[in-house]
């Protein structure tokens, strides 16, 4: 990092030469998922690498869908069955579809409402943590602080068993609300709401405001950024969260596209057009996201961690 | 960013709605299986003989693919009003589903697999129906008694009606062993090569080519009876007992086959692969002979589509016998059938039973039988003779060769599942230089110690 | 920081507090308590018992500290635990070092080419942890992957490396696989930061005649500290994404073995040592102290500086 003034110049160009190196490095199983997926199958299984694919096929894309058959649309109401005698209430609608496409509304809708729970609830409660005075704040803090890091591994029985009694397993819902309890969002919207000027609050009090227009419409605007901040990075956590997936759902139509596509890696024989296309299909959605989010997300952390 | 969100939020709604609105005019809460499931009128309100089953089944030949199942689970349906909801396992993490949907209470009713698991595992620890009731003497007499026997507990209970046989084999890349001129080692009458014969295939495969030819595989326990049968045959070695309760996989005969296998520059072993991934090397044209093979693969097209029984590149695969000193090879079975898991419901398995009797015991066993690519388990089913349903098939036939090196099958020997995790972390360790007889002597060990 | 002082909080305003306090909290502590605290205190209990899965019921008979004394002798965990070790003490400092400098190469660059950096170091993250993996597969492979036949091509090896199955290289193979997929947000952290890095306390120094390497360590990195433990905390959780990694490519063998791995392993692997969660459970609790650990000495770091 020692920079002298004499050197500066060399140093500067030598680090963009790595960089665009790196960068080349980082681009690579991007391009080489996309290019997989439209590749023949000569081409996909030659012991070389092709670096383009000789032709460009959508025979990949076409097998992907020709895996399983399931219904488009299937919305499992939680704890349903508790009212309706044991039995589970599912809301279906649309045609029978590749399993494909459903595994991709499946982990849309997944990694959508657990973003939505998260950003609100941890919003809220990141707003009481820094500033209200209740009692056992600091107990709750350190609680949070604990268990923040915990990797879900640990609770897999636990959680397992109750998701049963809850009659959650095998539905998104048993994925979504373990991302939803993970403390991480809290304590970063503790962060950012840190950074409200306590005379704001104190103003709004005084003209009458209730707690919660304030919440709603003095708070939440100031910390806007940390919320999409918050939003991003728990869709991607949701969305790659594998090994929840993995233990959480059973049945073909409740996979997500990045269980399917594991799922189908671990066939008999390996078929790798087939996964890069379903790699494609997995991939897309996220990127896009982050492409529209860019600019919140960017925002966002540059308002709070860094003030902390 | 409120907009953005507000509009995320509505669509979710609005998308809600919509499924809900769909919903409405069919709205028969629907039972753990979701409504419309056939896009058929599926069976009106069906009560009487009606009912739902689930299955998970391995990929077991074309057990595995939807379209072929659909077509039989459809036919079931037609004729007896039970529907059947099919999930596919894969073999990598089927055995972990299984287990999670266990402890979560939501097993299956029908599981379809091979002894190995529904006998020493699922059955072993009470999870299954016992299926005794549903053999009378004529079944019995009918089935394959090795089979019989290998889906019957040591305390008596059958715990798997079977379907299918095979032998597993292994394969090899035939004009590539004409090219090393190593195909004067192969005899493609029996189907079989000694120990001698294979070494000094493999020698004049490695000179010609330059890389190793064949691979033990030991990433995991997928295909392991591929690497069991070619340590085991080279020199007459054993697994287990014939009483099947203590792994002898340390008999000195076996450590000379790892010894000679370790020896051969044109053998690796290879912990990045497992049976399914050696298969794809194999196809691919690297390896130039795969040992996770069986008549289920010979038939299957390859992943380039250039048709049954060739590489990606279109050389010939042929199958062959493990290479055994006594030229009288003993062969890997495979037996699958169906299990049933005790849900505590007696309609539920009583419309398993259905299911189980319709597939492996009336006239449209044949169907069943057929999709899984393999033999029948039984000479004839209610009349309908099934010894000669493969005539038309010119593969099927050549195959019938290996079968009566059909071994002893050993798989049901306690401790099972925990011995195949010992056995590709020994070849692991081997692979990566550990002294044989030592690391052979401690895995058997460990193994006889966790079957108590 | 703002602590407001009530150092004379009326009874009143303090119920007040609590009530509403409790209300913003509840919608979370619900999510909080019910899929996380119960579920790890269910975790420590059982772990001191036998349950497992053939017996029906949460708890089985109490068997006190055997599972973790157990565990002390059981090679395979403590060899999990030495790589668990390993991969989050390697990856979390490369990570915070390499997205520094890569920040510090990039933060000074025109909007667009700063953007667009950015981006790329991103795309890993982004392109999801089992699409990510399926290609690497394909890279690393024996036979026809590319590391070797580029490496093969530059001369640099004769004979093909079996990356993903040599307990030599695996699992540096991973810990590569989680450091590009663990390098994207840090970036976009640092770079931020150090934008917003005080100028005129910069300028001060350099006044006083501090040398850049001084006004680095002093200024920057001083400001950057809260950046700096938010990267810490999130490169710790992503370091637990390998669980998928190493699932999907070694399934725990050639020494990639984790503690994640081995819970899972242990309940519900079809063996016969499946299916014992007391035992599981103790690994998830001595998990859970070497995590709570670490978290707390990262906040210490942080907070000394």
């Amino acid at each position: 990092m020692k920079i002298e003034s004499g050197n500066g110049r060399a140093y500067k160009i030598v680090s963009i030469i790595i960089l665009v190196i790196l960068a080349f490095l980082f681009t690579f199983p991007l391009y080489w998922i996309v290019t997989g997926a439209f590749k023949n199958g000569a081409d996909i299984n030659a012991t070389k690498p092709i670096w383009v694919p000789t032709e460009w096929v959508m025979n990949n894309f076409d097998k992907l869908m020709k895996q399983r058959t399931v219904p488009l649309w299937e919305v499992y109401l939680p704890f349903g069955s508790f009212f309706n005698g044991g039995k589970k209430i599912l809301l279906t609608a649309g045609p029978e579809a590749p399993g494909a496409i459903r595994w991709l509304i499946n982990a849309v809708l997944m990694s959508v409402l657990a973003m939505l729970f998260t950003c609100l609830t941890a919003a809220m409660a990141g707003y009481a943590l820094a500033k209200k005075r209740f009692n056992g704040r600091t107990l709750l803090f350190s609680l949070i602080v604990c268990a923040m890091a915990l990797p879900k591994q640990v609770i897999l029985i636990p959680l397992l068993k109750e998701m049963s009694a809850l009659h959650l397993y095998d539905s998104l819902w048993a994925v979504i609300f373990p991302t939803v309890g993970w403390p991480f969002g809290v304590f970063l919207m503790k962060q950012f709401s840190e950074s409200i000027p306590g005379e704001i609050l104190e103003a709004a009090r005084i003209d009458g405001s209730s707690e919660w227009n304030t919440f709603s419409t003095v708070v939440m605007p100031m910390i806007k950024p940390g919320i999409g901040a918050l939003a991003i990075f728990t869709f991607i956590n949701c969305w790659n969260d594998y090994f929840m997936q993995l233990v959480m759902l059973a049945s073909g139509s409740n996979f997500t596209i990045p269980l399917g596509v594991a799922t189908l890696q671990a066939e008999t024989s390996v078929d790798n057009g087939l996964l890069m296309a379903g790699a494609t299909l997995a991939a897309a959605p996220i990127i896009i996201v982050f492409l529209i989010f860019q600019k919140y997300f960017t925002q966002g952390i540059t308002m709070g961690a860094v003030k902390g | 960013m409120k907009k953005l969100l507000a509009m995320v939020l509505a669509m979710t709604m609005v998308m809600a709605l919509v499924a809900c609105g769909g919903n409405k005019d069919s709205t028969t809460p629907a039972q753990d299986t979701p409504p419309a499931e056939n896009n058929a009128p599926e069976a009106p309100e069906t009560p009487a003989a009606g009912g739902e089953l689930t299955l998970w089944t391995y990929p077991i030949g074309n057990w595995g693919q939807e379209d072929k199942v659909k077509a039989i689970t459809d036919a079931f349906t037609a004729d007896t009003g039970i529907s059947v909801k099919v999930e596919y396992l894969a073999y990598a993490d089927g055995d972990d589903k299984v287990n999670s949907a266990i402890t979560a209470k939501s097993a299956p009713d029908l599981i379809m697999e091979g002894p190995e698991r529904l006998v020493t595992n699922w059955g072993d620890k009470g999870y299954l129906v016992d299926l005794s009731d549903m053999f009378d003497d004529t079944d019995k007499s009918e089935i394959n008694a090795a089979a019989m026997t290998a889906c019957t507990h040591s305390n008596g209970e059958v715990y798997e009606y079977p379907l299918v046989v095979t032998a597993h084999c292994m394969a090899v890349n035939l004009d590539a062993f004409k090219e090393a001129g190593a195909d004067q080692y192969l005899d493609m009458a029996t189907r079989t090569w000694s120990t001698d014969d294979f070494i000094k295939a493999v020698d004049a495969l490695y000179a010609h080519f330059n890389s190793p030819v064949g691979a033990v595989f030991c990433k995991g326990q997928g295909g392991d009876q591929g690497t069991r049968a070619l340590v085991n045959n080279m020199y007459g070695g054993t697994f287990t007992n014939a009483a099947h309760d203590q792994y002898t996989w340390d008999d000195p005969l076996n450590v000379k086959a790892l010894e000679q296998l370790k020896s051969m520059p044109g053998i690796t072993f290879d912990a990045s692969l497992e049976g399914g991934d050696e298969i794809k090397v194999f196809y691919q044209g690297i390896l130039k002979m795969a040992f996770c093979w069986n008549i289920a693969q010979q038939l299957n097209p390859n992943l380039a589509d250039t048709g049954a029984g060739l590489t990606a590149s279109g050389e010939e695969i042929a199958f062959m016998a493990f290479p055994s000193e006594s030229g009288a090879p003993q062969l890997c079975g495979g037996i699958w059938g169906f299990g049933i898991f005790d849900n505590g419901d007696q309609a539920r398995i009583d419309n398993a039973k259905t299911f189980i009797k319709w597939m492996c015991d009336s006239e449209h066993t044949v169907d069943a039988v057929k999709t899984a690519n393999y033999f029948a388990a039984r000479s004839s089913a209610e009349g309908t003779d099934l010894s000669a349903i493969w005539a038309d098939n010119d593969i099927m036939n050549d195959y019938q060769v290996l079968m009566p090196y059909l071994g002893d099958y050993y798989q049901v020997t306690k401790g099972w599942a925990g011995a195949r995790t010992e056995w590709w972390t020994m070849l692991q360790k081997v692979g990566e230089g550990a002294n044989i007889a030592e690391t052979v002597a401690t895995y058997a060990g460990n193994a006889n110690a966790a079957a108590g | 920081m703002a602590k407001q002082s009530h150092p004379t909080m009326s009874r009143a305003l303090q119920k007040r507090e609590n009530i509403t306090g409790y209300l913003f909290m509840l919608p979370s502590l619900i999510f909080f308590i019910g899929f996380v605290v119960i579920p790890m205190i269910i975790c420590i209990i059982t772990s001191l018992t036998d349950a497992n899965m053939h017996d029906q019921g949460m708890f089985g008979n109490f068997v006190g500290l055997s599972n973790f004394t157990k565990l002390t002798k059981d090679v395979d965990f403590l060899e999990a635990l030495k790589n668990t070790f390993i991969i989050v003490v390697v990856s979390v400092p490369t990570v915070c070092a390499f997205s520094l400098w890569v920040s510090s190469a990039i933060y000074k660059l025109s909007g667009p080419v700063l953007s667009a950096f950015r981006c790329i170091f991103y795309l890993p993250v982004v392109t999801g942890s089992v699409a990510v993996t399926v290609v690497w597969k394909w890279m690393y492979d024996n036979y026809t992957g590319i590391f070797n036949h580029v490496l093969k091509g530059a001369g640099l090896i004769e004979q093909n490396i079996n990356w993903l199955g040599d307990s030599k290289y695996a699992l540096w193979c991973i810990i590569l696989i989680l450091f590009t997929t663990s390098v994207g947000q840090p970036i976009v952290l640092y770079v931020s930061a150090l934008g917003n890095v005080d100028q005129t306390l910069i300028e001060a120094a350099e006044v006083d005649g501090a040398t850049s390497f001084q006004v680095f360590w002093k200024v920057k990195w001083a400001q950057m500290m809260p950046t700096t433990l938010y990267i810490l905390v999130i490169t710790t959780i992503n370091s637990f994404q390998c669980f998928a990694l190493i699932q999907l490519l070694t399934k725990g063998g050639a020494g990639t073995n984790t503690v994640m791995y081995d819970i899972y392993w242990t309940a519900f692997k079809l063996t016969e040592q499946a299916g014992h969660f007391g035992y599981a459970n103790a690994m998830g609790v001595v998990l859970a102290i070497f995590i709570g650990l670490l978290s707390a000495l990262q906040f210490k770091l942080a907070k000394e500086k």
